[in-house]
């Protein structure tokens, strides 16, 4: 008993732990049930009250794969061919006959495009400086300048991606660069699958809107402040009402800092008279709005209702800030801009953008660069605006909102007042996402209806019972005490494997269930080994414990080479596979990891005890 | 409980019987595998493969007609799981993604008042499929030399030469009845990736058997000295027969469920696997421990007669 305390110890942490990285999935499985019984407001409230936990307990459950779930798996390169045609300039019927030998050999080449380009160039004698860069530079100069405009393309199209798929409003969708020039979106339960095609496909837009004067966006929040809170018409706002908002923003800066733990029956009576601003903070100075950022949802709820609509100004639009920043106070907040609705120019005329430091301080920039006639408008816009906010805006979501200092003639301006060079980065990468588009072309897509899915599920999780009432009666039958001991170790290995997903992060897929009614009928050849081992010293004479030392001590070899055998192929599949495969190889690593644990070590010292304690009870059969 | 008592089986004698009965297996197999080998799945082919489900039953030729109207005659259409759904799988590769929308529309005007739901749909471009296939040839040989040099390591050289001639041996039996029983729709038989990853797994489980007779002999050679290699290698078959019967047939029967009440989508991989447990199983035995009898038998052999090639000069002198 003293010797197995450590070892006690170390079983009952283990099992501490697999429950409680198991609970949030069997949260999550409850709420999700609540869910499907609210609609439409109710739910989006009932989210609203439990965010935070909703969220925590989604992020730890374990994920579902989706070929479970149902939803979209789609698989994008960037076209270089495409990129190639759009980069030249001068084309002609020569160029076009080279591009379509590139597109037609590049289709099942594994030879980079660039590569085929330069190759079929040679081969008729011409130099690319004909058609590309300058007329000076050397083929392999081109080539490599070529390259980088592709692999920079893959970043671009990252972004553009990102920010249109959080807009989408997909729960959970997974975005992922593979390999140099490939982009994996996995979406979850999405029906639609023409609109996210084109969602993922279009060119992205770049635009330059002009920030609203702050007295006018403010006006505009608070009539839809005054019209939520049932106090009727638009232009009936008395100035006693407007001082009170101006008392409520007036110290924003100062109240984001703040402690927001103030009495709750206070808020929710501020909550009834201000249904908006309860949501949106206001700056009075420039009229942005600040939203926490799980309120973003309600607050777009809200801007998205017909009636709320008709009180926006036809000329008006609110626009998200793309990435949520965090406030003194600790919470995320998005910004929320009043923007005039037509651009002042678009993304077209940029014709570089570079995020660098500025020498003088220190600090991050980002230079852009425009065309002679961007530059000419440029220079009509700022002139008029100065002092003035004009919105960075991709795809319809702003990423910086600078203020114009001057007049910027010569189609040169520079961005300061970023917070760190990455945001400098990003914004390169979205200046020039609207300047020179990645065009995308889909090389793999997968979808699964969701019934297809619930069906799997279902199947799966029969097939997975019935395995385990099969083997466990087997067990038990067969090797009488022993076999009980045996299917404890059984469900605390499924256990462990399911908490071991849910711990990594890792998703369950088909394959993946699979992979555990598989671990079903694997885990137990172990208990099998070690009992027949047992049965056989039993035989020939030896005392109930010392026959249970040998027979765990002689058949151990033989399990830990079955087991590593079977570990090493899984581990090459999972660097094979892909999406639902890796699921099921990670399911197998795991379980045969989790079966060392539990069907060697824990009933040994369930042995240890037992067979000290209570003689009688251990029968192998 | 015991299924099976002490034994004492002559299987090692028996060896050249089973040798012969194993390479008729494998040839047939290999015939199937040539003259109408494994069809490949969209994984590795490429294209567009569509699966429907009709509210209402229809004739899978009025669906090869409609299929057929819009220029796609050479599409592979069957059912699959119920009578309802029905999979079409196209190698055509149309621009974009738009085969799907096509073949959808031109079913939904053949079966007007037929409610046709899309319940998967994939793409796969040409590139893909060409990589996986590389990739499919290196993992199956990369997961067989890993076996060579484990066992090889914890045994000796010869043994995970014998561990991996049977896994070879167990690999093709499955691939001929997978292209044998690729005739028969209910498995849902294809090469795709699930199907290779049945392979690696049956790679990695069917040793386990191999293993625990190889564990045996070892300990074996170590206790009964006196003995020939051929008795004991015997004795170490029938003292783990018991064992090796249960641990194959515990994972037998949860691939036989995962087979008959699992889902469409893994009764390929359920099939293969349970094959190759079957002939796992099998190959422990009559396979890999026969192939190591052989082999020392012929070393031990080889160095007699060169015990007697060194003796000779001595005696004529």
């Amino acid at each position: 008993m003293k010797k197995n305390r450590w070892k006690i110890v170390l079983i009952l942490i283990s099992i501490a732990g697999a429950l409680w990285y198991l609970y949030p999935t069997y949260k999550d499985i409850n709420y999700q049930k609540k869910l499907s019984q609210l609609r439409g407001e109710d739910s989006l409230r009932f989210v609203q009250e439990h965010l935070d936990d909703i969220q925590k307990v989604r992020q730890k459950r374990i994920k579902l794969g989706l070929d479970l779930q149902g939803g979209m798996y789609v698989s994008l390169e960037v076209d270089i061919v495409k990129m190639l045609d759009n980069l030249a300039k001068n084309k002609d019927e020569t160029f076009r006959q080279i591009l379509s030998e590139v597109r037609k050999e590049a289709l099942t080449s594994q030879e980079p495009v660039t590569s085929i380009l330069l190759r079929k160039f040679q081969e008729k004698g011409i130099r690319l400086s004909r058609y590309y860069g300058d007329i000076r530079q050397s083929d392999s100069e081109i080539i490599a300048e070529l390259e980088k405009q592709a692999e920079e393309a893959i970043d671009r199209a990252l972004e553009v991606i990102r920010n249109r798929v959080d807009k989408y409003g997909v729960a959970e969708p997974s975005i992922q660069k593979q390999g140099n020039n490939r982009i994996v979106v996995e979406l979850p339960g999405v029906k639609n699958r023409e609109e996210v095609r084109q969602l993922l496909q279009s060119t992205a837009v770049l635009e330059f809107k002009l920030l609203k004067p702050a007295d006018i966006a403010i006006k505009v929040m608070q009539s839809i402040d005054n019209y939520l809170a049932g106090k009727g018409a638009v232009d009936t706002v008395d100035t006693a009402k407007v001082a009170k908002t101006r008392d409520t923003t007036k110290t924003i800066s100062a109240e984001l800092g703040a402690d927001t733990s103030a009495g709750l029956s206070e808020f929710e009576k501020f909550k009834k008279e201000h249904p908006f601003f309860a949501y949106v903070r206001v700056d009075e100075r420039t009229g942005i709005g600040f939203v926490m950022a799980r309120d973003k949802k309600m607050v777009d709820f809200i801007l998205s209702r017909p009636d709320v609509k008709n009180l926006i100004p036809p000329d008006f639009e609110f626009v998200w800030s793309a990435k949520p920043f965090t406030a003194q106070d600790g919470n995320q907040y998005y910004n929320l801009l009043a923007v005039k609705k037509e651009p002042e120019i678009t993304g077209k005329v940029i014709t570089e953008a570079r995020a660098t430091i500025d020498p003088d301080n220190n600090s991050p920039i980002v230079i852009m660069r425009m065309n002679s006639e961007g530059a000419r408008e440029w220079a009509r816009i700022t002139g008029a605006n100065i002092n003035k906010h004009i919105a960075i805006i991709l795809d319809g979501t702003a990423y910086s909102w600078p203020v114009v200092r001057t007049k910027i003639v010569g189609g040169s301006s520079q961005i300061e007042g970023l917070d760190s060079p990455e945001e400098a980065k990003l914004l390169e990468v979205v200046l020039k996402a609207g300047a020179l588009p990645a065009p995308l072309e889909i090389i793999e897509e997968r979808n699964v209806g969701p019934s297809l899915g619930e069906d799997s599920i279902q199947k799966g999780l029969k097939s997975a019972y019935l395995a385990f009432i099969v083997i466990a009666l087997f067990m038990i039958v067969y090797y009488s005490t022993g076999g009980i001991v045996a299917d404890l170790a059984l469900v605390l290995n499924i256990a462990f494997i399911l908490a071991v997903l849910a711990g990594f992060n890792a998703t369950l897929t088909l394959p993946g269930i699979a992979g555990i009614i598989l671990t079903i009928g694997v885990a137990v050849d172990a208990n099998v080994l070690i009992y027949e081992r047992i049965r056989e010293e039993l035989a020939i004479g030896r005392t109930l414990r010392s026959a249970i030392d040998e027979g765990y001590s002689k058949a151990f070899s033989a399990i830990f080479d079955s087991n590593i055998t079977t570990f090493l192929t899984a581990l090459i599949l999972y660097n094979f596979g892909s999406g639902p495969i890796q699921g099921f190889a990670l399911t197998l690593m795991i379980g045969v990891i989790a079966n060392l644990f539990s069907a060697v070590f824990i009933t040994k010292v369930i042995y240890d005890i037992v067979a000290d304690k209570y003689p009688t009870v251990v029968k192998f059969g | 409980m015991r299924f099976i008592g002490k034994t004492n089986i002559k299987f090692i004698e028996k060896r050249k019987i089973w040798y012969f009965v194993s390479l008729t297996v494998i040839l047939v197999g290999l015939l199937s595998l040539f003259l109408r080998g494994i069809p490949l799945g969209i994984d590795f082919l490429g294209g567009t493969e569509v699966i429907v489900r009709f509210e209402k039953p229809v004739a899978i030729g009025d669906v090869r007609s409609a299929i057929a109207q819009i220029g796609l005659a050479k599409s592979e259409i069957k059912t699959y799981g119920t009578h309802n759904e029905i999979l079409i799988r196209t190698s055509e590769q149309a621009e974009g993604t738009k085969m799907g929308e096509m073949i959808l529309s031109a079913l939904q005007s053949k079966f007007p008042d037929n409610k046709i739901t899309i319940l998967n749909e994939e793409k796969v471009g040409p590139r893909i499929g060409a990589e996986l296939r590389r990739k499919a040839f290196y993992t199956v040989l990369f997961s067989l030399i890993a076996m060579l040099i484990y066992i090889g390591l914890r045994f000796k050289p010869i043994y995970g030469l014998g561990a991996v001639i049977a896994l070879f041996h167990d690999v093709l039996v499955t691939l001929g009845f997978c292209s044998i029983f690729s005739a028969v729709p209910y498995f849902n038989i294809e090469m795709n990736q699930s199907l290779l990853a049945a392979f690696l797994t049956l790679v990695g489980l069917s040793v386990n058997d191999t293993v625990v007779v190889f564990d045996r002999i070892r300990e074996n050679l170590k206790l009964h000295k006196a003995l020939d290699f051929i008795s004991i290698v015997n004795k170490s078959i029938n003292e783990t027969l018991s064992r090796t019967i249960i641990t194959s047939g515990t994972v037998i029967v949860v691939l036989l469920i995962l087979l008959f009440v699992g889902s469409e989508v893994t009764r390929g991989f359920a099939f293969a696997l349970t094959i190759g447990m079957i002939t796992g199983t099998y190959s422990s035995i009559y396979i890999a421990s026969a192939i190591v009898v052989d082999f020392t038998l012929s070393r031990q052999r080889k160095a007699e007669k060169e015990k007697l090639l060194k003796k000779q000069p001595v005696s004529a002198k």
